[in-house]
């Protein structure tokens, strides 16, 4: 959960990318990297690959100083999907605040997706947090490719769940990845105020807090 | 648990002397003065690391080469942050995957556990029901075996009482005819000795005759061929049968000493009530071994008919006396004896709703009550 140190007036927030293997996890945190200009954004680190695969996360940190000197430092991390690094997984979702689970849009890839599910659920679950209460934003990626699956069929899907609407994405042409941050930025806001009670002690609203932390270069490279 | 949000310090990512030889090197590259400095002033610029700033570095640079400077130094920050944060995860995992190792540790040591318990329980049931076989086994073997008595004791009885009868009869015929002859001739005082003696041997063999019928009677009493379901039985009568049979088995040389009661007659299985009498009277004459007394009472008292045979003979200690009723155990010599003599005694007991009852010294004897009660 976040992390507020009061000696800094620093509070730390934790966002981690879920999703089966090679569904654009690194690809999302690159975008943002390039797409975001937020108040404050640091180095992406990858930290080590292997063929183009996640080995250990990436990570992007990025923050805003509130008018009160808050230090909101927001951590975006990626896991690696690959099923036998799980540990891992476990390990950088522990304490984490909000999810963007990066689904792959391919018909052949939807048993992925479902485990993939499965395996941050039932690692949620085992942390004590409540699935159905935790901030999350789902994202279907790869809209680009061929032979995805049908976008009604998946808003329909998904139309009964706490985290619909979907964001549809291609995370390669920076489509859908700034909207998938947003969305989570929101839902995020609303645990993180309840907590920390942003828009009275720090004078952040959810607009300010999304704004901040979002803003973007403009329209994203075709 | 984790070090994986810790925020690092300068410190943490270089140490001093690495810290101290990069400045060094920075202040050689650039021929000019480079120097990290604590509080911040107008001529320095902040190294950051993860939008944290670590320090501050101080040189006398053109704006654009002290901006190489910083980027520099945060190049070898960034670097060094990898490898920690690299670092930090793999500790994280490890000591998370240490513990769930020994929480499933645990886990197999309590499932071998609980394995091990029922296979202790498994090994107790296969026990108790290895006895249950033991006996079934024991009692098919003992009514086969009365069976085959008793069917040997009908052919026996059969097949001696005929020639039996008219040894009887002839020996009786071959009396008159002696005093026939003895009429018609006179004797002189030779021939008179030689009568007499003839007449003798004829009255011993007469009685010997008589013995052989009582024992063949017995048999077929202690057989019981033509009773094989329950009837009523006169106690005192099968009991004075097994004493005669014991007794034919010890040539007559037994001591026993009978106080039989008037008994009302009792339901039950004839051939069976006689073996547990033998049996236990068997044990007694073991005991005595020649030389004490054994002691055969009956009585019905109170709707219970009570038979005891004691003995004066070795008795037998308390170790034995806990053991003496499971089968197979004997105290007797390999061959001597089967262990089963009172196991069956008990079980014919308990087919009867009755009772056995065991009082026992080391050199003073042993009483055995057999006890019946009416329904």
């Amino acid at each position: 959960m976040a992390n507020y140190t009061e000696s800094e007036n620093k509070l730390v927030i934790k966002i981690v990318y879920y999703g089966p293997a090679m569904s654009g996890k690194t690809t999302n945190l690159i975008q943002l990297h390039t797409l975001l200009r937020p108040q404050r954004k640091g180095e992406l680190m990858v930290l080590e690959t292997r063929d183009d695969r996640t080995l250990f996360f990436d990570m992007l940190p990025i923050g805003l100083r509130s008018a009160t000197g808050l230090d909101l430092r927001l951590k975006l991390y990626t896991v690696p999907g690959q099923v036998q690094h799980d540990s891992t997984r476990k390990a950088l979702l522990s304490r984490a605040d909000g999810v963007i689970f990066v689904a792959d849009s391919q018909l052949g890839q939807q048993d992925n997706n479902a485990i993939a599910f499965d395996n941050l659920a039932s690692h949620l679950t085992k942390e004590g947090v409540d699935i159905e209460k935790f901030p999350m934003t789902i994202q279907y990626n790869k809209r680009d490719h061929e032979g995805v699956i049908d976008e009604a069929l998946l808003h329909a899907r998904w139309s009964e769940t706490p985290w619909a609407p979907l964001i549809l994405a291609s995370a390669l042409h920076g489509r859908g990845i700034v909207e998938s941050f947003r969305q989570l930025l929101e839902r995020l806001y609303t645990a993180v105020d309840e907590e920390y009670s942003l828009a009275v002690t720090h004078a952040i609203d959810s607009r300010e807090f999304v704004h901040q932390l979002s803003a973007d270069s403009g329209i994203p490279d075709e | 648990m984790s070090n994986l949000e810790d925020d690092p310090s300068l410190d943490d990512l270089l140490a001093p002397s690495h810290r101290a030889r990069l400045v060094q090197l920075l202040s050689t590259l650039s021929g000019a003065d480079v120097e990290l400095v604590e509080d911040p002033d107008e001529s320095v610029s902040p190294l950051e690391f993860n939008l944290d700033t670590l320090g501050w570095l101080k040189t006398t640079l053109p704006k654009e080469r002290h901006r190489a400077a910083i980027q520099l130094f945060e190049l070898f920050l960034l670097y060094a942050g990898k490898y920690r944060l690299a670092a930090n995860l793999h500790l994280d995992v490890t000591e998370a995957s240490y513990v769930e190792l020994q929480q499933r540790n645990a886990a197999l040591q309590a499932s071998e556990a609980r394995y091990k318990k029922l296979s202790e329980q498994l090994q107790q049931q296969v026990e108790e029901q290895v006895k249950v076989i033991e006996k079934a086994q024991q009692q098919l073997y003992e009514s086969a075996r009365l069976r085959a008595v008793g069917q040997l004791a009908a052919g026996v009885a059969h097949e001696v009482n005929t020639p039996l009868g008219y040894i009887g009869s002839n020996l009786a015929v071959a009396g008159d005819y002696l005093d026939e002859i003895e009429a018609k001739l006179s004797l002189d005082d030779d021939l008179a000795i030689v009568f007499e003696d003839f007449r003798a041997l004829l009255g011993e063999s007469r009685s010997g005759a008589q013995r052989i019928a009582g024992i063949v009677l017995d048999l077929r009493t202690f057989s019981n061929i033509d009773q094989a379901e329950f009837t009523s039985c006169d106690l005192n009568a099968l009991l004075t049968t097994a004493c005669h049979l014991l007794q034919a088995e010890h040539h007559q040389t037994l001591s026993i000493k009978s106080h039989l009661s008037e008994l009302p007659e009792l339901e039950g299985h004839p051939a069976k009530l006689s073996q547990a009498f033998y049996n236990v009277l068997d044990n007694a004459a073991k005991a005595i071994d020649g030389e004490g007394v054994i002691n055969v009472e009956s009585r019905f008292r109170d709707g219970v008919w009570e038979i005891n045979i004691e003995d004066n003979g070795c008795g037998m200690p308390e170790e034995v006396m806990a053991r003496v009723f499971e089968p197979f155990f004997t105290t007797r010599s390999v061959g001597a004896g089967t262990g089963l003599g009172l196991s069956v005694a008990r079980d014919i007991l308990t087919a009867h709703r009755g009772s056995v009852l065991l009082r026992s010294h080391p050199g003073q004897g042993t009483c055995v009550t057999l006890c019946f009660r009416l329904d």
